[in-house]
């Protein structure tokens, strides 16, 4: 397990990225920039969370590839969905 | 609690948790239900005896008895009698003591029970469901249907699915935590019995299928309930349901089929005496067949509006999920040339499944190929080639009946009566569905049609009939063997080969003296006492020990009433949210901007449910809260093969596999909102999002994660007041998100934008409203584990429950980091 420093030092950067996202969207960027953006930083915030808070780096690979597994079923659901319909 | 009475007590039943109890109880509870599903075919193949119907049975009254038929048979009778052969085998055959969580065990029959309950309820709530097993939108909305009327019963039929998903999810957790953590010393993978194998995979293909339906049903139960927007809009509605429906339906034709399929390998290797031709290949072709199945669903969504290029791929990845199969009928058929059989019972219905499944197969490859589907679409080839899969793996189940039979009740049955069974069984069954083939112009859930069929279709009913007759035999057989048959040995078949057939029939409460061990290469029972351990025990690779040795000599726990009394709290709740509709439709009447079209939603209020629910909710309390103070132990195996889940605690892979399971959940229900915004066009969303409340909830919920790893800090440095004020922070945190969240949707409504106002608005309630969910059952658990640690000094010396809330919390706030964006700055 992290120590104190490090969560809160992961808290801090968590509070910064989602910020971040605000501005994207607040300032004059283009619309595809600021969601391609936003995703990237969705992406980070979620990684920071899930590898340090929930300590999945220091769980068996195992785990990773099954949650893994479910985000694809995710994306494998959403993009042919929305693939079909255009 | 923890003694258990003993069999012929009916309190055992009710409180027991020992995995062999609860198979018996899934297997007799869904026979029942397969009589209940057999009667109403029974009835409209009366009904279908003449074109244009017999008359027994009211237009209404036929659709309602079609598709309970076909709800009843998929979900209440297929999957929950296979469960209930896994339950009783499967820690048998992977030399386990029970399943990893007992209680849950026991909690995910009683939730398949009451759902059963709840949807026989339906038939005398007005009316049950008349829309087709499929609930095809907008057929299983109000909306355009005047039949689809939001009754309670058709709500009640809506909501027993939902429990019942609910009763299959905690079981996938429950078995994959098993299987992959408690197999015996020496049983890697490759070597575990081919029945659990199928079972495995099957759990996997739940775990992540049942997901999608869980959240399918619950947008549809919100639908009807609060009347939301999902699945009763003019564009996408319809497409909506069928992508998030085949995802978890076809997946289901495996689910459904693959227990039947490992009956059948092992009835086939005992029987003829010899192992599985090409066994490893055959496990490579079921893993195939579970990947692929989540890669073939919109071949059911040929006849929409989906473009031809996802049609044609989709065509070509059906012909591709048939391979493997070839492979697995090939290898049976070579399993029987190259042994000596031995014709059987279970044998004969074994092989019956063989050919009926051959037939089935090669029927199901002209639906899909996309031309061939414009024809059969809709039509009785469809329902032929249908039940010739899924009844050929009734049959199977039958084999798996017969099969184990002796050793479930220690009693052997008459083999006379067990071939006559098979041989009325095979030709009621041919009977039945073949005619379905030749009078394959009949459209599909209608009683008119050509005369010219007629004669194929009486052929049917009284093939149906017969078929009937032949579940009477079964029945009688096993209540005579029951009764006056004689005394099963251990082993009554010569070349069984899994671990059930090395100890008693019926075997005793906690299965074996000894630990069951194959690191020998065979089957062996060690003797783990300290006196013999002396020296270490030796074990294979990839097998871990768990540090808490002493739980290898615990005492374990067989009974507790809580999983009951959750489920009779959860049954009352279910109920009473079936007649919630009337009353939201008069609120939603008397606003500034009511609904559209509330017709089909306008029945009398009726004070009774508004009760049941706050008794259900009452109930759950109570025994959710007694369930959770309750010592019970469930030993963890010191020595056991965990590949590749070793190294991490059987709670905690619990929570993962469950939070695997919860992605697919908010993924559906986030693919629901992209997929309609997509069908609409991006930017012709009309939603006007109060992106500061959003902000500020990000922030709460952010900080809200920041303390509950404190607490977890501070569980670890047995630090009693900083565990609390954490875990007090964390409360009132999310008490303040929810209050953020208050304000919003106030300002809303304020606005007129209530969730029927509009399919943005619909999603936008629902979606936040789903997770606002999460952040209330994690409120009610943080408040109980605060109760404890003041009670008790809870979680100072074992900090683990801390962990396993915060992967939930953490969890919840993932889920925001997406809704954020999605709902307020996009």
């Amino acid at each position: 397990m992290a120590n104190l420093r490090t969560y809160t030092l992961i808290y801090i950067l968590l509070v910064a990225l989602a910020t971040g996202k605000f501005v994207f969207f607040e300032f004059n960027f283009a619309y595809a920039t600021a969601i391609g953006g936003t995703i990237l930083l969705a992406i980070t915030k979620i990684l920071l969370i899930a590898g340090y808070y929930q300590h999945l780096i220091e769980e068996p690979r195992a785990i990773s590839y099954m949650m893994a597994t479910a985000v694809f079923m995710v994306f494998l659901l959403v993009i042919a969905a929305g693939y079909s319909i255009q | 609690m923890s003694d258990l009475p003993p069999m012929t007590s009916v309190k055992r039943w009710l409180v027991t948790t020992n995995h062999k109890d609860v198979g018996i109880l899934y297997i007799t509870t869904a026979l029942f239900f397969l009589l209940l599903g057999g009667a109403m075919a029974l009835l409209f193949r009366v009904q279908l005896w003449e074109p244009g119907g017999l008359g027994i049975l009211e237009p209404v009254q036929f659709n309602q008895a079609v598709s309970t038929h076909g709800l009843l048979m998929v979900f209440w009778f297929l999957s929950p009698i296979a469960s209930g052969f896994a339950n009783y085998l499967v820690p048998l055959q992977i030399g386990a003591k029970d399943l990893a969580f007992p209680r849950l065990n026991a909690l995910s029959y009683w939730f398949y029970l009451f759902s059963g309950i709840l949807f026989v309820l339906s038939f005398f709530q007005g009316q049950t469901y008349a829309g087709g097993w499929t609930l095809y939108a907008p057929l299983n909305v109000p909306m355009y249907t005047p039949a689809m009327d939001a009754t309670a019963g058709n709500n009640a039929a809506i909501l027993a699915l939902t429990l019942f998903v609910m009763s299959i999810t905690i079981g996938s957790v429950n078995f994959l935590t098993t299987i992959h953590r408690s197999r015996a010393e020496g049983l890697g993978l490759w070597n575990m019995p081919i029945f659990t194998w199928s079972w495995l995979l099957t759990v996997w293909m739940m775990l992540f299928a049942f997901a999608a339906l869980l959240a399918a049903l619950l947008l549809l139960s919100i639908d009807r309930l609060f009347l939301t927007q999902y699945f009763m809009t003019d564009q996408g509605s319809s497409l909506l349901w069928a992508h998030l429906f085949w995802f978890f339906g076809h997946p289901e034709v495996y689910i459904v089929f693959f227990p039947a399929l490992g009956i059948m390998f092992e009835t086939f290797q005992t029987f003829t005496g010899r192992r599985l031709v090409g066994r490893k290949w055959v496990i490579i072709a079921m893993v195939l067949v579970a990947v692929q199945s989540f890669l073939v669903w919109m071949h059911h969504m040929f006849l929409t509006t989906i473009n031809l290029e996802i049609k044609t791929l989709y065509m070509a990845t059906t012909i591709g999920i048939s391979l493997p199969f070839d492979l697995m009928v090939f290898s049976l058929i070579y399993t029987m040339v190259k042994g000596r059989v031995r014709f059987t019972t279970p044998f004969l219905f074994s092989l019956g499944a063989l050919v009926l499944f051959i037939l089935g197969g090669i029927t199901g490859v002209f639906l899909g190929a996309v031309v061939l589907d414009y024809e059969f679409r809709g039509t009785y080839w469809v329902v032929a080639h249908f039940h010739y899969v899924m009844v050929s793996g009734v049959t199977a189940l039958v084999a798996g009946l017969y099969y184990w039979w002796p050793k479930i009740t220690g009693k052997m049955y008459s083999e006379a009566l067990g071939k006559l069974n098979f041989a009325v069984y095979f030709i009621g069954f041919n009977m039945l569905y073949f005619p379905m083939f030749l009078a394959w112009e009949t459209p599909r859930r209608v009683f008119h049609y050509g005369e010219s069929a007629q004669i194929y279709h009486q052929i049917a009913t009284v093939g149906a009939f017969v078929l009937g007759l032949s579940f009477l035999i079964m029945f009688f057989t096993f209540a005579k063997s029951w009764i006056s048959g004689p005394k099963a040995p251990d082993n009554p078949w010569e070349y069984s080969r899994t671990a059930e057939w090395a100890i008693p029939s019926p075997p005793p409460l906690e299965n074996w003296d000894g630990r069951p061990s194959y690191a020998s290469g065979r089957l062996e029972f060690v003797d783990d006492s300290p006196a013999a351990t002396d020296g270490g025990v030796a074990h294979g690779q990839g097998t871990t020990t768990e540090a808490s040795v002493e739980h290898e000599a615990e005492h374990a726990d067989h009974a507790s009433i809580w999983p009951f009394g959750i489920g009779v709290g959860t049954f009352v709740f279910f109920l009473g949210l079936s007649g919630l509709t009337p009353f939201v439709a008069n609120f939603a009447e008397g606003t500034a901007e009511p609904p559209e079209g509330l017709d089909g939603f306008a029945t009398q209020p009726d004070i009774m449910y508004p009760v049941l629910i706050a008794l259900g909710m009452a109930i759950m309390a109570v025994t959710l809260f007694q369930f959770g103070r309750e010592k019970f132990d469930a030993p963890v195996m010191n020595i056991a093969e965990r590949w590749p889940f070793g190294g991490i605690g059987n709670t905690k892979f619990g929570i993962w596999v469950f939070l695997a399971s919860d992605v697919i959940v908010f993924g559906a229900a986030i693919g629901a909102y992209i997929f309609m915004r997509l069908h609409m066009g991006w930017m012709d969303w009309e939603f006007d999002p109060i992106t500061m409340a959003g902000l500020v909830n990000t922030y709460i919920l952010l900080t809200s994660s920041f303390t509950v790893i404190i607490a977890l800090v501070m569980a670890e440095r047995k630090n009693k007041s900083g565990l609390l004020g954490a875990m007090g922070a964390t409360v009132l945190l999310a008490l303040a998100f929810m209050g953020v969240k208050a304000f919003e949707y106030t300002q809303k409504m304020g606005d007129g934008h209530y969730w029927w106002y509009s399919i943005e608005y619909s999603i936008y309630y629902v979606t936040t409203g789903l997770h606002a969910l999460h952040v209330i059952l994690g409120v009610l658990v943080a408040l109980f584990m605060i109760y404890r640690i003041i009670s008790i000094d809870a979680y100072l010396e074992d900090h683990r429950p801390v962990e396993f809330f915060g992967l939930y919390w953490h969890f919840v706030d993932i889920v925001w980091v997406l809704l954020f964006p999605l709902f307020y700055l996009m």
